[in-house]
């Protein structure tokens, strides 16, 4: 899902604790900075979303989905999010890197790309 | 007989459109009182947008607007003592400047200024938002947009509308006393008794029921507008067009409103 | 797989979009705040809520024009104004005024109060005081309002003005009653100033005149016929001349009738010093007609002077209209209009 076009991608991903936990700004965009940091793309934080590449607003949408430690995170079909990445590695790096503030993470995808990921990344019903 | 059933579906069509918009109009503008009332709804992100709406709403324009406003008030009042003194009604010219300017023109300058300038960005931008599904996203998100996005929009259009109209009528009212008395501080009790007898109770609540009446419409008449955009890009033009002229017209609708009940 | 290594303390970067945002909000909201708490303190003292004020009611009969912050004025300076008014149960209106106590001194037990309405503008209250050295007025006195109204004897007035203007017109336009008898009485001087002086003014025509002097001549060329008569006809002659002289005699009535004459002379003069000085009248209250529509706001006072003057003036213009037909039997289609 799009992300705010005139908030940067860390007030974007900072937004939604700030938002659901009545917490101030400082303690939510120091929160969203970490995770940003884990995944290398700490320069972006401050682009807004059509500055964006398409690695990093995929990075910032699951950040946006993954700050709130959600028990399960869906990924709908990579290949739209990062049409210009080979992403099967990229993808597995950034879960990889963001491990510890992941609960579950499924990826959807259509059934001839299965071979692309590794088992415990597939939902138990990929189409 | 097609033509005519069809110029008639058309007709229906376009009348229940409006009827629906209006009717989303003031959907919003209760839903976003009652969440405006209730102050579980504030939290630190709305907050924020609160400020940033007040922010570009008022701050920004602050000095080149209360700078109109004050040429815009020297020019009347100067006229309005003019013609009263031709005509040998010199007492009158404060009162009469005074009723003009702080009742009337200046809260009606200020809402058609915010609306011209924010109200149309507001506008777009909820246009845009709802064309690229981010409002969609924010809800996925678990954010409430209407009291993430758009009760503190209107909140801060309505504080604005109020910061500036008080700002420029306290101008306007110094101004009046110096074209009326000169600078001088002796005639403060004549000021004071004019002052008294032009505002008594039912006028100030008048002017501050106005000027949040024109507040709400500036902002929650755009937002409507706005969430009523077909999810096209090429419609958002329109959607502006739309909402800036019905915002127009429940402005005027709002002033002559308030004079009919004032005068009649 | 191990936690990526947190850099050392790289800041949290914060958008530069807006500097001091806070402050600026939270001053702006305040001046706000400040500026209607400030405005509406001000208005509650404009309208005399920190005031220590007098109460003062005037009781009228009709207040229109009146209203609430009306202010009532003592020599034309604001002193205070009307705070409440309302029916009373015998219909008449008690008006309260909140007079402030440092004004206060103005109003004393012999102060009159009246309400006075002009043209253009409001009504006016206002407090007369003639003796500043009387007792003041207690707190909650009252006072009847006196109410005068300019505009409602406007009318009457302009009615009577025209009136009188109208006859003074028509005794001025050629052919006018009075200045026929204006042209008889120049007749008259005229034929007194001919050769046969009075006699001719009487008779009308030098040649009645003449005819009278022909009689004289005729009479004196008798006497010295009679005179060169023989003595013997003296106690004829006596007789004549006790006829011609002496008491109830021709010569004797004659004289009477020019006495007459003379006396008639005297009215119609004195007539026209009159008409001279209501001319002049009527001139002046011309003029302060003008001066009215001029400054009608001013004109209360003036209008009742005016309005005795002019009354005057009619019945005056009236009596020597009267006088006049008396004296003058002609011209008796003189109509004046009694307004």
């Amino acid at each position: 899902m799009p992300l705010r076009a005139n908030l940067s991608l860390l007030d974007n991903i900072a937004l939604i604790p700030q938002y659901r936990h009545n917490l101030d700004y400082e303690t939510t965009s120091a929160q969203a900075w970490n995770l940003l940091l884990l995944t290398g793309q700490e320069s972006a934080a401050l682009k807004r979303d059509p500055q964006l590449s398409h690695a990093e607003r995929c990075v910032a949408k699951l950040l946006r989905a993954a700050i709130e430690r959600p028990p399960i995170i869906l990924i709908d079909r990579p290949a739209l999010l990062l049409p210009d990445t080979h992403y099967p590695p990229f993808l597995s790096d950034l879960l990889e890197r963001l491990a510890d503030h992941l609960n579950d993470c499924w990826i959807l995808d259509y059934r001839w790309n299965e071979p692309l990921y590794p088992p415990h990344l597939l939902s138990p019903a990929p189409r | 007989m097609p033509a005519i059933i069809n110029f008639l579906t058309r007709r229906g069509a376009a009348l229940l459109a409006t009827w629906r918009i209006w009717r989303a109009t003031f959907g919003l503008a209760g839903k976003v009182v009652v969440a405006a009332l209730s102050p579980a709804v504030y939290n630190s992100a709305t907050r924020t947008v609160v400020m940033k709406q007040i922010y570009f709403t008022a701050v920004q324009i602050l000095v080149p607007f209360t700078l109109f406003a004050a040429l815009l008030s020297f020019v009347l009042i100067q006229i309005v003592v003019g013609t009263a003194a031709e005509y040998g009604l010199s007492d009158y010219a404060l009162e009469m400047s005074v009723r003009l300017l702080v009742l009337e023109v200046l809260p009606l300058v200020t809402a058609l200024f915010v609306a011209l300038r924010s109200g149309s960005a507001i506008n777009t931008e909820v246009a845009l938002m709802r064309i690229n599904n981010e409002l969609e996203a924010l809800e996925d998100s678990g954010v409430d947009t209407l009291r993430l996005e758009f009760m503190p929009r209107v909140i801060g259009g309505m504080l604005s509308v109020l910061s500036l109209t008080a700002i420029t009528s306290v101008l306007a009212l110094v101004l009046a006393y110096l074209a009326v008395y000169g600078a001088q501080p002796w005639s403060l009790p004549d000021f004071a008794r004019v002052m008294g007898k032009v505002f008594d109770g039912a006028i100030l609540t008048g002017i501050l029921l106005k000027s949040l009446a024109f507040g709400l419409a500036v902002t929650v008449i755009p937002v409507a507008e706005g969430l009523a955009t077909p999810k096209m890009l090429f419609m958002a033009p329109i959607s502006v067009l739309r909402g800036m002229v019905r915002l127009f017209f429940v402005l005027m609708f709002i002033e002559v409103a308030s004079l009919a009940f004032k005068y009649i | 797989m191990e936690r990526a290594p947190v850099p050392p303390a790289p800041p949290v970067p914060r958008a530069p979009l807006i500097k001091n945002l806070e402050f600026k909000i939270g001053l702006l909201l305040t001046l706000t705040v400040l500026l209607g708490a400030a405005f509406i303190a001000y208005t509650l003292y404009a309208r005399g809520a920190f005031q220590v004020s007098h109460k003062l009611i005037l009781t009228a009969e009709d207040v229109e024009g009146v209203s609430v912050g009306m202010p009532i004025s003592f020599s034309g300076f604001p002193i205070g104004k009307v705070s409440r008014l309302h029916l009373m149960e015998d219909g008449k209106v008690r008006i309260e005024l909140a007079i402030p106590k440092e004004d206060a001194r103005w109003l004393r037990k012999s102060s009159v109060f009246t309400l006075e309405k002009a043209l253009v503008g409001g009504a006016k209250i206002k407090a007369h005081t003639t003796n500043l050295q009387d007792p003041p007025l207690e707190d909650g006195e009252a006072r009847p309002l006196i109410t005068g109204d300019a505009t409602k004897d406007i009318p009457v007035l302009i009615a009577k003005v025209k009136s009188i203007l109208e006859n003074v017109d028509a005794m001025t336009t050629a052919g006018a009653p009075i200045n026929q008898t204006l042209g008889h009485v120049e007749t008259v001087t005229g034929r007194m100033a001919g050769d046969y002086g009075l006699l001719q003014g009487v008779m009308g025509s030098p040649e009645k005149a003449q005819k009278v002097v022909q009689a004289l001549d005729k009479a004196n060329t008798l006497l010295t016929s009679l005179n060169g008569v023989s003595l013997k006809v003296d106690g004829v002659l006596a007789k004549t001349d006790s006829r011609l002289f002496g008491q109830d005699g021709v010569m004797d009535q004659a004289q009477g009738a020019i006495r007459n004459v003379n006396a008639l002379l005297g009215d119609v003069r004195e007539s026209l010093k009159k008409a001279d000085t209501i001319l002049a009248n009527a001139q002046t209250a011309s003029a302060d007609v003008t001066k009215i529509t001029g400054n009608v706001a001013e004109a209360t006072t003036d209008m009742a002077r005016l309005r005795l003057e002019i009354d005057d003036s009619m019945r005056k213009v009236n009596h020597l209209i009267n006088e006049i037909n008396k004296k003058w039997p002609f011209a008796r289609e003189v109509e004046i209009k009694t307004p």
